[in-house]
């Protein structure tokens, strides 16, 4: 199978890479019509296929799943989870021949065996799903002429789907029809039914391509999202124990403080997140990030270029070919670093203090989503597209670092992911060593404000503030964040 | 002679531009065990946060613990909520949770989270053993924390506290959303700690008390007035009896006679049956209370109704003549579905002000509303006035005391004026008063064709429009009965 992007035009390139249209509400008006009725069957009952089904069903649909013989016999968490909750599951062999729509939700590295096996069942005219483009973009897989070929890929982890619709809510919704597979027309109309049916419609939807949502994606969570939040906490909890910081302290400053930190970013985008700091501290976060830009804007560019190329498909695809040998090692390695090991200390920390205390993340994530969205937006992917793909899922990372670390931060996200993140990280730490090496604790670990007055240049301080509110991401954020009318605020000390 | 055990000299507590507690002093000497009652919105949870020294204070508040006792040396407030964060840092649960079942979701069993209490804290498990079996805790133990009900929550809690045996133990509520035989053996287990030399002091209404209690104190404009009597503790102020909004005198269409039929249901998780055989059968129109201990499965039983439940499909149910599974959406269900519980109201978005909070009522969801229309509005409006509401409606509703939080929660239930009213424990942290006067709104909703499913562990605060019984015990129907006039 040939990479798909690499057999396209350079014109039709263009064209895929820079959809991205937001979608009216009132594009939903026909609610889940197009799918009434219609037999649903899922692929995968994980956290994505489990939770979007039982959305699917709350919302009148017809869902079964579908899971391989041998996950059914020995009775896997799959299987569990969806007879757990009452859904009909069934072999390949059983369902899929009835389904009008099969949702593949398993892993990106089963993709090709899951089609492969359930292409041939399906029948004539019906619909597949994915939730990721991986497998049609990198893989170059060919679907059948007769069948429409849809994505629809919530940006949140599962639970999130599940818990947001259940509060009469959704999570923002990326949606495409793979312009190779739409023979009836009707791939819209169902995408759309789709993403109704999980909530999607109440917290705005893309209208995106296979190939925009890939290339985005990619980019996003090796980058600002898992590699960069993963190199700043390492290096972040080495400088402190370093300066002699407590290292209980160290560990939960660092586990809590990304989290805490991005639940700004979250409500108020990169000027909110900076607008948490004192003047003084500001000034010194900006500073800091504008540094950071700079010395990492080029290894940023080279993963954008890589993911363009398909130069990282081709390697990680190498490496599952190879069982994964690099993945494995690289998780361990991540399993030994000191921040992974310490517990965090049974020290009070209170939510102000996350940033005082904590100015150097501050800088971090600024540089990293202001890096990622350029870079994606240089690329040809529109502003819409990077910044779902870039600021928005940066706070449901830093959840799952607060959870566990970077443990469960790789744990969570996909293989693929987790593959470019290590391979973001080991670039970036060596780039970092004169950066770091001036480093003190009065950005990490102890409060910036403490024996200052408090002044600031106001010249200086009105630049730096329009700086960073005319930024792309803050204008297009702006605008998108309003259809998440009503964002949750999560509880983060 | 007295000796002073904890000693409050000029506390103040302010949250602008609310002065809560001023200069307020009070003496408890030892072997005093306090009931602190009176008046909602008083600042009892305040002062007795400030003694636990949770919150920050003007003043000086000074405990005298003996060093030289068995019982450890330190005060335990156990609060009127439960709070539930796990070990693992997941603070940020969904309502619903408890019945979406998701392998590998990791949250602690019971079982484990006492353990790792008790190596906290050096307590040895055989300690409670019996403790846990009188409280009704003993089957729950492999259950996880997420599946845990409202009622078991609170044992959970107190269950921790007790067993910590401080010198002084502060319960705020202690009986809220116990059931009957909890409650006598919370008593029981309070009254041994205090001839072991623990003093209690406990935050309630509740005339149901332990033996020990000897001391009665309220706070009156932010000082601290002892009585010689519990009866002689203030009370709030008896409502003004309102004319219902005449939206609400409309009896709600309903083309159909059953409201919801259950036959043979059956809810399992894994190895554990939570509801077995339950059939069950509610008329357009009938009140029927729902009660058994707490866990015994009444939330399950009412979740499968009001569409929260995944294990309704693949069920013999049928809600508003519909068979449950047969193309209708859960919000289709919740359209005609008032709710409130406990659990409901403790998951409630905490930026939601008052408004917002009834607002929300129209789209049955939690905190989040979308293009209210004129009518509505005006529907809003008459019901914040008939709960004395109005004052308050930009208020965050977690701001407001208990009982207006309740009241705030029963007017999103209400207004959209359905046919089914779904009342689980809607009571809890009530006072008696309040709880009267809430009671005497369901009955009047009650005259206007609506159908009520009620929930409520003690007889005497019930609605007297009730007129049929269901009794669940372990999950199985105990007694279904006609009943004809709970209470006079």
């Amino acid at each position: 199978m040939a990479n798909y992007f690499n057999t396209l035009s350079l014109r039709e390139q263009l064209i895929q890479l820079g959809q991205a249209e937001f979608m009216d509400p009132a594009d939903f008006s026909d609610g889940v019509d197009a799918l009434k009725g219609k037999k649903i069957v899922i692929v995968g009952a994980g956290a994505q296929g489990l939770n979007q089904g039982l959305n699917l069903r709350d919302s009148g649909l017809d869902v079964a799943y579908a899971l391989r013989k041998e996950a059914i016999e020995q009775k896997r968490d799959s299987w569990k989870n969806a007879t757990d909750n009452n859904f009909k599951v069934g072999t390949y062999d059983e369902l899929i021949p009835t389904a009008d729509l099969v949702i593949n939700l398993t892993p990106d590295k089963q993709h090709t065996n899951v089609i492969n096996a359930v292409q041939p069942l399906m029948k004539q005219g019906a619909t597949l799903s994915y939730s990721h483009g991986f497998n049609i973009v990198e893989e170059g897989m060919q679907i059948r002429k007769d069948l429409t070929v849809i994505m629809v890929a919530p940006k949140s982890p599962g639970s999130e789907v599940r818990a947001e619709f259940l509060r009469g809510f959704g999570v923002p919704t990326l949606i495409a029809v793979h312009p190779e597979n739409d023979p009836q027309g009707k791939g819209w109309a169902e995408a759309k039914a789709y993403c109704v049916g999980t909530g999607g419609h109440h917290a705005g939807v893309l209208k995106s391509s296979f190939v925009a949502e890939v290339k985005s994606d990619l980019m996003g969570e090796q980058t600002i999202l898992c590699g960069l939040l993963q190199t700043g906490s390492i290096l972040s909890f080495d400088k402190m124990v370093e300066k002699g910081i407590e290292p209980g302290y160290a560990s939960k400053l660092v586990q809590y403080g990304v989290e805490v930190i991005t639940e700004a970013l979250k409500h108020g985008g990169v000027s909110g997140m900076l607008d948490r700091l004192s003047n003084p501290a500001k000034v010194k976060a900006f500073e800091l990030s504008e540094e950071l830009k700079d010395i990492m804007r080029p290894l940023f560019q080279k993963h954008q270029d890589d993911i363009m190329s398909g130069e990282f498909s081709k390697t990680m695809m190498e490496d599952w070919a190879n069982g994964d040998a690099n993945l494995l090692k690289w998780r361990a390695e991540t399993g030994e670093t000191a921040f992974e090991k310490t517990p965090a200390g049974d020290v009070k920390i209170g939510e102000q203090e996350y940033f005082d205390n904590y100015v150097l993340m501050v800088a971090f994530v600024r540089a990293g989503v202001e890096l990622a969205f350029e870079t994606m937006v240089d690329a040809g992917i529109k502003p819409e597209s990077a910044y779902y793909e870039s600021l928005h899922e940066t706070p449901l990372i830093a959840n799952t670092i607060a959870r566990k670390k970077l443990f469960e931060m790789n744990r969570v996200i996909s293989d693929t992911a987790e593959y470019g993140c290590y391979l973001f990280d080991q670039a970036c730490k060596p780039l970092l060593t004169d950066f770091m090496a001036k480093i003190d604790t009065d950005v990490v670990g102890k409060n910036f404000n403490e024996g200052k007055d408090g002044a600031v240049d106001n010249v200086k301080l009105v630049q730096i503030n329009e700086v960073l509110r005319n930024h792309p991401v803050e204008i297009v954020g702006q605008r998108l964040r309003k259809a998440m009318t009503a964002m949750k605020a999560i509880k983060t000390v | 002679m007295k000796e002073p055990f904890v000693y409050i000299n000029q506390l103040t507590v302010q949250y602008p531009p609310q002065v809560v507690l001023n200069s307020l002093s009070w003496t408890i000497n030892k072997g005093e065990h306090y009931v602190l009652g009176g008046k909602s919105g008083s600042g009892k949870t305040i002062l007795a946060k400030a003694i636990a020294g949770l919150i920050p204070y003007q003043g000086t508040i000074s405990i005298s613990f003996d060093r030289t006792h068995s019982l450890p040396a330190k005060v335990i407030y156990i609060s009127n909520w439960y709070q539930f964060t796990n070990l693992e840092g997941d603070r940020n649960f969904y309502y619903q949770q408890r019945y979406n079942h998701h392998q590998g979701q990791d949250t602690l069993t019971v079982k484990a989270e006492l353990e790792h209490f008790a190596q906290e804290e050096g307590l040895a498990f055989s300690a409670i053993e019996n403790r846990i079996k009188e409280l009704g805790f003993a089957d729950v133990q492999q259950s996880q924390l997420i599946e845990l009900s409202s009622g078991e929550h609170k044992k959970l809690q107190l269950i921790k506290g007790l067993w910590a045996r401080p010198q002084l133990l502060i319960i705020d509520e202690p009986y809220t959303g116990l059931d009957k035989q909890s409650r006598g053996a919370l008593n029981d287990w309070l009254d041994e700690l205090a001839a072991e030399g623990l003093q209690l002091l406990l935050i309630t209404n509740d005339r149901n008390l332990p033996q020990a209690m000897n001391r009665f104190a309220h706070i009156v404009n932010g000082q601290i007035a002892i009585e010689s009597d519990i009866s002689l503790l203030t009370k709030d102020a008896i409502r003004e009896r309102k004319e219902l909004p005449s939206f609400l005198k409309i009896i709600p269409e309903t083309p159909y006679d059953t409201i919801a039929q259950l036959r043979n249901v059956s809810v399992r998780y894994g190895e554990k049956e939570v509801l077995k055989n339950v059939s069950w059968e509610i008329k357009v129109g009938e009140k029927w209370l729902l009660q058994g201990p707490n866990g015994s499965g009444k939330s399950t039983l009412l979740s499968l109704i009001n569409g929260d439940h995944p294990q309704a499909y693949g069920h013999d149910i049928s809600l508003f003549g519909h068979k449950r599974g047969s193309g209708e959406s859960i919000w289709d269900i919740k359209e005609k579905i008032g709710i409130i519980s406990p659990e409901m109201h403790w998951y409630f978005d905490q930026n939601a002000t008052v408004w917002h909070t009834i607002a929300s009522g129209f789209y049955d969801s939690i905190g989040w509303f979308i293009d209210v229309k004129f009518q509505e509005k005006k529907q809003i409006e008459e019901l914040l006035e008939f709960f004395d509401l109005t004052a308050h409606k930009n208020q965050l509703l977690r701001t407001l005391p208990l009982g207006k939080q309740r009241l705030a929660m029963l007017a999103r239930t209400i207004v959209k004026n359905p046919p089914l009213l779904v009342l689980d424990e809607p009571c809890q942290g009530l006072d008696s008063e309040q709880t009267r006067y809430f009671n005497a709104v369901v009955d009047e909703l009650a005259l206007h064709g609506k159908t009520l499913i009620y929930v409520g562990h003690y007889e005497s605060q019930l609605p007297s429009c009730i007129e049929h019984k269901i009794v669940l015990e372990k999950g199985k129907i105990k007694e279904v009965k006609e009943v004809t006039r709970v209470m006079s």
